[in-house]
């Protein structure tokens, strides 16, 4: 294992599993909060009971792709999420659209739940329930993908998969204590972060699928990082120089 | 029935985050891999192809956006 790509797919998958999880969590806890912790408990087991049985039926598949196919592929959609996340965070760091506010996300899932609650007088804890695996599925999917897609290249699966579980410790452990959405962790700037890892992630396996030699090997890995982070920030720059523009 | 119309929703979100900019970057993929494959070219071109070509769609993309939402 070289720490040059190593320490990159753990950070990102670590990251990357933060915002996911601060997500899934704050829906899981307007579960908690409305319905009591039994739904919530159970429609989160079953999310996670749902994933680990995608990882293992599906997980085992991979072996049978070729390597450069499989580079291609994950580079591809790594590329498609990484730019994705990063042009979501610029946009939002340039203020063209509103930041992800777990405050606004717990209100309006607790608002959610309380109409269905009106709606509808049984199965309450059923559609409680649905919506904490709703979340935990939804959040998790993407944690999967992007363990799967820094890790499988390289064999790095394994510590991919950690720093995804440390990171799912970590919100739970805060969760718990402060018992509320947890509004103040960055999540712009933490998926700014990411969209540049996995951008780069994207650039590196899509040039190993194709066959190129990248010089450096993988240490190209961290200047492909470090023109990511420009690239964003030229692009929130000039977003938000056009916004001010068309606002006077 | 809606958790799997979620989860399929979920998963073209998480890959097509702008159709326009999808559909590039998945342009730039398929010249650099002609490029590659199909010339004499040295391949790194290729690589600075999708690493260069990359960077400017997302440059490009935030800065539509921004015009186009404020516009």
């Amino acid at each position: 294992m070289t720490w040059s790509i190593a320490a990159p797919a753990i950070t990102a998958a670590f990251l990357a599993s933060v915002v996911e999880v601060v997500e899934a969590f704050t829906l899981v806890l307007a579960v908690a909060t409305l319905r009591g912790w039994r739904p919530a408990a159970w429609g989160t087991t079953a999310g996670l009971a749902l994933l680990a049985a995608i990882v293992v039926l599906l997980g085992p598949l991979l072996d049978h792709v070729p390597i450069h196919s499989l580079q291609l592929a994950i580079g591809i959609l790594l590329l498609l999420f990484g730019m994705g996340w990063l042009r979501k965070a610029s946009l939002r760091a340039a203020g063209i659209i509103p930041l992800h506010d777990e405050d606004a996300v717990f209100a309006a899932a607790a608002a959610q739940l309380d109409q269905q609650t009106r709606r509808q007088q049984r199965n309450l804890h059923w559609v409680a329930g649905i919506t904490a695996l709703k979340a935990v599925l939804l959040e998790g999917l993407e944690v999967v993908f992007i363990v799967i897609a820094v890790g499988a290249g390289r064999g790095l699966l394994m510590p991919a998969s950690l720093g995804a579980l440390a990171a799912c410790a970590l919100v739970l452990i805060i969760g718990a204590v402060v018992h509320r959405p947890l509004s103040r962790v960055p999540e712009n700037t933490l998926k700014f972060g990411v969209g540049v890892m996995l951008s780069a992630f994207g650039v590196f396996w899509t040039g190993e699928g194709l066959g190129i030699a990248w010089p450096g090997q993988d240490l190209a890995l961290l200047l492909f990082a470090a023109l990511s982070l420009p690239a964003g920030l030229v692009g929130t720059a000039l977003a938000r120089r056009s916004r001010m523009e068309l606002a006077l | 029935m809606t958790v799997l119309k979620d989860v399929v929703a979920e998963l073209i979100g998480m890959f097509v985050a702008e159709k326009r900019l999808t559909i590039a970057v998945l342009g730039v993929v398929t010249v650099a891999g002609c490029l590659v494959n199909f010339t004499d070219l040295d391949p790194l071109v290729g690589g600075a192809v999708v690493l260069l070509g990359c960077l400017i769609l997302l440059i490009e993309s935030v800065w539509c956006s921004a015009g186009a939402d404020a516009s």
